[in-house]
C-alpha cells in the first residue's frame, strides 16, 4: 500500500505529534448525519447518546457534515478540549474520507493512524432505508465495535522511500516505443528491452493501417529512429529481462544481452557481410515467404541497424569453416566467440508492453492451413501485399505464383471460439480483413472478394465509413456464415468453400483462388515468462490483468508496474499508442514525486516466534515476505513496500508470528466481542471482555 | 373464390399465410430452459454462424437447417421445431465444429423428448416401439433374411430362440414400469 503523494506541502506535518503511547484510551466519537443520507434512516442522536455511555468514550458529538471544514474544526476542538487520544468517525466508507480525517487528527497533534472509521452510510443507511429501527440498532452495534477497536489502536509511522529516476520498458513494439519516447521526453532515463534483433514489433510487419491507409512502417520508422537517437533512452535490442527484484521506486533488473556475434559498436549496417554469406534461410519476419542470409537484419528499416548471426544456420558454428563475413567486414565487427552478457539495471517503474502473437490454425483443422498452400493467414497476406515484402507488394498465390482472381477472407479464426478456449473477440480482424480487401482491390481491381463473417465489428473512429466504402466503391461481398468445409482442386489448387449463407438460408459452394484466414490475437509467447517474473495476474483470456477495468486500466495490482498495448488485451494501433502514453504518464507521476509514501498498514514478523518455515513466502501474492539470515538465524521478514496488507500470510502462519498492523488479532477480537454484546447491558460486559486480551498481552 | 381472386391469389394465398407476422402468443419464452431440462445445452449462446448446417450431412440432402432449428428454439417457436428434429442422425459433426460449444445434436435429442411429451409422435416411432415390445428390437425381423440364413446353414436369429421369450417378457415389464408404453400410446401391445 503506497501512494505517490508528497507530504511536503502538508501543513499537518508541522504540528509536532503528542505522545500517545500506553496511556488510558480517551475516545472521541463523531457521528455524521451526512445531510439526510444517514440521518434520514438512522436515529443519529440515539447513536450519539449510546456512544457517549460506552467505556473509554470521553466525548461524543453529532455533525451535519463531518467532512466539511466546520465538522473538522469541531473534531480538532473536541480533541484539544477533552484530551482525546483515539478518534472514531462514524460516517461514510473509509474509501471516501479516511485520508481527510487522518489529516484532520494529525493537525490536532495525534498520530494519523489512531483513527477508526465506522461506515454508517454505504453499509447501513443506504442499504437499510426501509428498516429504520433496525438500521439504528445496527449503527449502534457498528459504533460500539469501532470504539472497542479504537481503544486498541497503536500509533504507526508511514515510511517514505526514494524513487529511482529511471524506467524499464519491456517490449519494443509501437506501445513500448511510444511509452519510452514519452518518458524520455519528460527527462527520465529509459531502458527499452526488446527480444528480437530490431524494435518495431508487429506493426513493422504490417502493410497499411486501417482505417486511413497510412503505410505502417512509414509512420513507425521515424519513431524507431527517435528511440535510437534519444539521449535518455538506452536501447537494448536482442535482449531478455531475466530477473526482477524489489518494489516500486527500487526495482533491480537483470537483462541478458544475447550475443549477436557482431559488435554493435563497430557494425555500421553496410550489409557487405550478408552479400557474401552463402547460407539462405526463411526470414521469420516475412513468415517464411522471403529469404535471408545467416547474417542478417530482419528488415531494411531495422533499428538498431546492426547485423546478427543466426547461430543455428551459420556454417562456422557447424564446422568452424567459411568465415566469409569476417573477410568481407572492413570494420572487424564480427566476433564468433562473443558470449551473452548480463547487465544490472536499477529503475523506479516498469512498463510491460509485451504485445501479441497471432493464432496458429490447428494442424488438422477444418481450414486446412497446413495442407493447402493457398490457405494463408492475415499476417502472411500483410507481408505478401507489402511493398518491402518478399514479392514487392505483388499479391500471388503460393501454389503457382499467379495473381489470384477470387479471394475469400474467413473471419473469427481462433477468436470467439469456446471450443478452443478463446472466447474473446480479437478486435482487429474485421478491420484488417476489410482494409486488406480494399488494398487487394486497389492492386487488382478485377479481383472478386468475399468475406465470410459472423458479425462485423467496425466500432472505431472511421471504421464504419471504411466498411461502407469497401462494400460500395470496391464491391466486396460480405457473406454471413462460418465456412464448414474447404476442399482443394488437385489440378488447379483452387479451393472450394462450403458454407451456409445464413442470411440466404442456403448452403453454397464457391471456388476461390486464395483463402485468407483472419486469425485472432493471443498473448505473446514471451509474456508468460515476464508475467511470472513480475508476479502479474492474468485475466481469464490470458492477457495481463489491469488493476481496475475502468478506472485503472493501465495499472497492475503491483505498484510501479504498468501495462501498455496488446499485453493487456487485443487492441488496434491507436488504442495501443493511447495506452502507452497513459502508462508513461502514470509511471512519470510516480517518478516526478521523487519519493513514495509506504503506508504502514502492512504485515510484521515477530522474530521470536518465527521458525522460518517459509509458508508466508509461498502464500503471498505480492512476494512481500522473504527469508534472510539475521542475528537470530534464518527468519522471515516483510518488505513493506511490496506488502498490500491483505493478511494472507497472517492467516497462513502456523506460529502466529505475523501480525497485520491495525488488524491485529487483539483488535479484531475486541470488535467481534463487542459485536456480540447486547445493547441493553452492553456497557459493563464490553469493558470486562475488552480488558481480558490486553492483560494477556502484558504477560507475553 | 371469384375469377379475379383466382388470378391474383391462386398459389399466392398459401405464401401469404406462411409469411404473416408471428404473434407473440405463439412464442414460448421459456423454451430454452425446457431444452436444458431435457438434457440440451443452453441454445441462447448460439451465434447463428451456420457452421452446423454447413457440416450437417442431412442438411445437404433435404430441406433441414440445424441453425434454423436452433434459432426457433432461441425464439421460442416450439410448434415449428416439433416434428423436424427426427431427421438428425446424431453424427455429432455439428458438435465437433460448433464455436459456441452447444452440441446441436443433443438439442435435437432434447426436442424429441419434448415432442413425445407433447404428443407429436411420428408413426415410425410407434412402429419401432411396437417392434421393441414384440420382438425385443426396434427393427422387425425380416422373414426373408431368416430364410436365407437357413439356406446358408446359419443359426436362427436370437429373437427366434426359446430363451428369447424371457428377454422379451423382461423388456415388456420394464417398458410398462417406466410408463413408456403410455407415453408412446402402445399400451395395447404391451403384455405386462
Amino acid at each position: 500500500m503506497s501512494s505517490s503523494e508528497s507530504l511536503e506541502e502538508n501543513p499537518a506535518q508541522k504540528t509536532p505529534e503528542r505522545e500517545s503511547g500506553p496511556e488510558e484510551p480517551r475516545v472521541g466519537v463523531f457521528v455524521c448525519h451526512c445531510g439526510s443520507n444517514i440521518a434520514g434512516t438512522v436515529d443519529v442522536e440515539k447513536v450519539r447518546e449510546t456512544a457517549e455511555r460506552l467505556p473509554g468514550v470521553v466525548v461524543a458529538k453529532g455533525n451535519k457534515y463531518t467532512c466539511s471544514d466546520l465538522g473538522q474544526d469541531e473534531i480538532i476542538k473536541a480533541i484539544k478540549e477533552n484530551d482525546v487520544n483515539r478518534v472514531v468517525v462514524a460516517a461514510c466508507s473509509p474509501r471516501m474520507h479516511e485520508p481527510t480525517f487522518r489529516n484532520c487528527i494529525q493537525q490536532a497533534g495525534l498520530n494519523p493512524y489512531l483513527l477508526q472509521m465506522v461506515n454508517l452510510r454505504e453499509q447501513c443507511s443506504w442499504v437499510h432505508a426501509q428498516q429504520k429501527e433496525e438500521a439504528t440498532r445496527k449503527a449502534i452495534d457498528l459504533v460500539r465495535m469501532g470504539v472497542a477497536k479504537a481503544s486498541r489502536l497503536v500509533p504507526l509511522e508511514a515510511r517514505e522511500v526514494p524513487v529511482e529516476q529511471a524506467s524499464l520498458v519491456i517490449g519494443g513494439g509501437v506501445a513500448g516505443i511510444q511509452a519510452a519516447l514519452d518518458m524520455a521526453q519528460m527527462g527520465f532515463k529509459v531502458y527499452l528491452v526488446e527480444s528480437e534483433p530490431s524494435i518495431g514489433g508487429r506493426m513493422a510487419q504490417l502493410d497499411k493501417t486501417f482505417p486511413t491507409g497510412d503505410c505502417a512502417i512509414c509512420i513507425l520508422a521515424p519513431k524507431m529512429v527517435d528511440v535510437a537517437r534519444h539521449p535518455n533512452i538506452t536501447l537494448m535490442a536482442y535482449s531478455e529481462v531475466e530477473d526482477v527484484q524489489g518494489f516500486i521506486g527500487n526495482f533491480d533488473i537483470k537483462v541478458r544481452r544475447k550475443s549477436r556475434f557482431v559488435i554493435e559498436g563497430k557494425c555500421v549496417g553496410c550489409g557487405v557481410c550478408a552479400d557474401v554469406c552463402p547460407v539462405k534461410v526463411d526470414n521469420k519476419f516475412d513468415l517464411g515467404y522471403g529469404k535471408r542470409k545467416a547474417i542478417y537484419v530482419p528488415f531494411p528499416q531495422a533499428v538498431p541497424l546492426k547485423y546478427t548471426i543466426d547461430k543455428d544456420n551459420c556454417i562456422y558454428f557447424k564446422n568452424g569453416k567459411c568465415k566469409a563475413c569476417i573477410k568481407a567486414c572492413t570494420n572487424n565487427a564480427i566476433d564468433h566467440e562473443m558470449a551473452d552478457e548480463v547487465v544490472d539495471l536499477k529503475v523506479g517503474t516498469i512498463i510491460v508492453a509485451t504485445g501479441y502473437d497471432t493464432y496458429v490454425p490447428m494442424k488438422r483443422g477444418v481450414y486446412k492451413y497446413w495442407e493447402y498452400p493457398n490457405v494463408i493467414t492475415g499476417l502472411e497476406l500483410e507481408r505478401l501485399i507489402n511493398a518491402s515484402g518478399p514479392t514487392g507488394g505483388h499479391l500471388i498465390r503460393p501454389s503457382d505464383g499467379e495473381s489470384p482472381r477470387r479471394v475469400a477472407f474467413i473471419q473469427c479464426v481462433g477468436s470467439r471460439n469456446k471450443k478452443i478456449g478463446n472466447n474473446y473477440c480479437s478486435r482487429v480482424c474485421c478491420m484488417y480483413a476489410i482494409k486488406n480487401a480494399q488494398i487487394v482491390k486497389e492492386h487488382e481491381p478485377e479481383t472478386k472478394i468475399s468475406v465470410y463473417y459472423n458479425d462485423i465489428r467496425a466500432f472505431g473512429k472511421g471504421f464504419e465509413e471504411l466498411y461502407h466504402r469497401v462494400r460500395e466503391e470496391y464491391s466486396v461481398e460480405f457473406i454471413r456464415g462460418r465456412p464448414a468445409k474447404l476442399t482443394e482442386d488437385p489440378e488447379t489448387k483452387s479451393i472450394t468453400i462450403r458454407a451456409e449463407e445464413t442470411l440466404l438460408n442456403k448452403i453454397t459452394e464457391r471456388e476461390f483462388d486464395l483463402v485468407v484466414l483472419s486469425t485472432g490475437l493471443l498473448p505473446s509467447e514471451g509474456s508468460k515468462r515476464i508475467g511470472k517474473t513480475l508476479a502479474l495476474s492474468l485475466s481469464p483470456d490470458g492477457f495481463f490483468m489491469e488493476a481496475h477495468p475502468k478506472l485503472r486500466p493501465v495499472d497492475t495490482a503491483m505498484d510501479g508496474i504498468y501495462l501498455a498495448g496488446c499485453a493487456q488485451g487485443p487492441k488496434d494501433i491507436p488504442d495501443s499508442v493511447a495506452q502507452a502514453k497513459a502508462a508513461a504518464a502514470s509511471a512519470a507521476s510516480v517518478m516526478f514525486g521523487k519519493k513514495v509514501k509506504i503506508e504502514p498498514l502492512t504485515a510484521a514478523v515477530d522474530e521470536e516466534l518465527c521458525v522460518a518455515c517459509g509458508l508466508c513466502v509461498e502464500m503471498c501474492p505480492y512476494r512481500a515476505p522473504e527469508l534472510y539470515e539475521g542475528e537470530k538465524g534464518t527468519k522471515a521478514r516483510i518488505i513493506e513496500a511490496l506488502c498490500h496488507g491483505c493478511g494472507t500470510c497472517v492467516a497462513a502462519c502456523p506460529q502466529k508470528a505475523i501480525i497485520a498492523n491495525q488488524f491485529t488479532d487483539d483488535q479484531i477480537t475486541s470488535e467481534i466481542v463487542s459485536a456480540l454484546e447486547d445493547v441493553g447491558n452492553g456497557g459493563d460486559k464490553t469493558k470486562e471482555m475488552a480488558k481480558k486480551p490486553a492483560a494477556e498481552e502484558e504477560v507475553s | 373464390m371469384g375469377e379475379v381472386e383466382k388470378v391474383f391469389l391462386s398459389g399466392l394465398h398459401e405464401k401469404l399465410v406462411e409469411d404473416k407476422v408471428i404473434d407473440e402468443s405463439q412464442l414460448e419464452p421459456d423454451f430454452a430452459k425446457e431444452i436444458v431440462k431435457y438434457g440440451g445445452k443452453d441454445v441462447m449462446t448460439c451465434l447463428q454462424c451456420g457452421n452446423c448446417t454447413g457440416v450437417c450431412p442431412i442438411s445437404l440432402k433435404i430441406d433441414y437447417k440445424t441453425r434454423i432449428i436452433i434459432k426457433y428454439c432461441q425464439f421460442g417457436l416450439k410448434t415449428l421445431t416439433l416434428g423436424t428434429q427426427w431427421v438428425c442422425a446424431t453424427c455429432y459433426r455439428c458438435y465437433e465444429h460448433c464455436p459456441a460449444d452447444i452440441n446441436p445434436a443433443e438439442v435435437m435429442i432434447a426436442l424429441r423428448h419434448i415432442a413425445i411429451r407433447e404428443g407429436v409422435i411420428p408413426p415410425f416411432i410407434k412402429v419401432a416401439a411396437t417392434n421393441l415390445v414384440k420382438y425385443g428390437q426396434s427393427v422387425k425381423p425380416d422373414l426373408e433374411v431368416e430364410k436365407i440364413r437357413k439356406e446358408l446353414e446359419l443359426e436362427d436369429v436370437p429373437s427366434r430362440g426359446a430363451e428369447y421369450a424371457k428377454v422379451i417378457r423382461e423388456i415388456n415389464v420394464l417398458i410398462h414400469a417406466v410408463g413408456y408404453d403410455k407415453l408412446i400410446g402402445i399400451e395395447d401391445e404391451v403384455k405386462a
